[in-house]
């Protein structure tokens, strides 16, 4: 089971970047790039967390961070439309 | 030989992920950081996906990896299109 911590590792590298563009992007659409890929890399973890432990418990908490990556990447388009003014649809 | 597919292809996904993750950091402007983030992603998630099912051959796992991928799939592409309507429609991507 040691490739699984490989996993872990390399899925937390591929944080860093998704990190850096949610404290630094220049607006506010880089902003929530790097939250998107930070909700896939939270799937990919969890996804690890149910192989590693073999509980069906994390694979539910990965469809429920699909769910809710969804609806906040909704939420913050809507926020990004309405500051800029378009206020139609 | 179900398991060594499935270690390859979750690995595949990893790296996928990780070229998504450095055409984030990498590329020049936000809508083409859009691309990188969400089509990489898709395909990312949708191996691990298939990798996680491979490996833990068992029903339960498939049906929950099936529901997740169909959420993927649906989800996606409808968040990623109302982002990048709002990036467009602002002024600040150009």
């Amino acid at each position: 089971m040691t490739p699984t911590l490989l996993f872990v590792v390399l899925a937390g590298l591929a944080a860093v970047p998704g990190l850096y563009r949610l404290l630094a992007g220049p607006t506010l659409t880089d902003r929530v790039i790097g939250l998107d890929l930070l909700f896939a890399v939270a799937i990919i973890l969890s996804l690890t967390a149910a192989l590693l432990s073999q509980r069906t418990v994390f694979l539910d908490v990965a469809i429920g961070l699909a769910v809710v990556g969804f609806v906040a990447t909704l939420a913050w388009a809507r926020l990004i439309q309405v500051r800029a003014g378009g206020e139609s649809e | 030989m179900s398991a060594i597919l499935g270690w390859l292809i979750c690995g595949l996904a990893l790296a996928i992920l990780l070229i998504a993750a450095l055409g984030v950091y990498r590329l020049p402007d936000a809508l083409s950081r859009q691309h990188a983030a969400t089509k990489a992603t898709t395909l990312s998630l949708t191996l691990f996906a298939l990798g996680a099912g491979l490996l833990a051959w068992d029903a339960t796992w498939t049906w929950r990896l099936i529901l997740l991928v169909a959420i993927l799939f649906a989800a996606l592409p409808l968040a990623s299109h109302a982002l990048g309507r709002a990036a467009a429609g602002s002024n600040e991507v150009e």
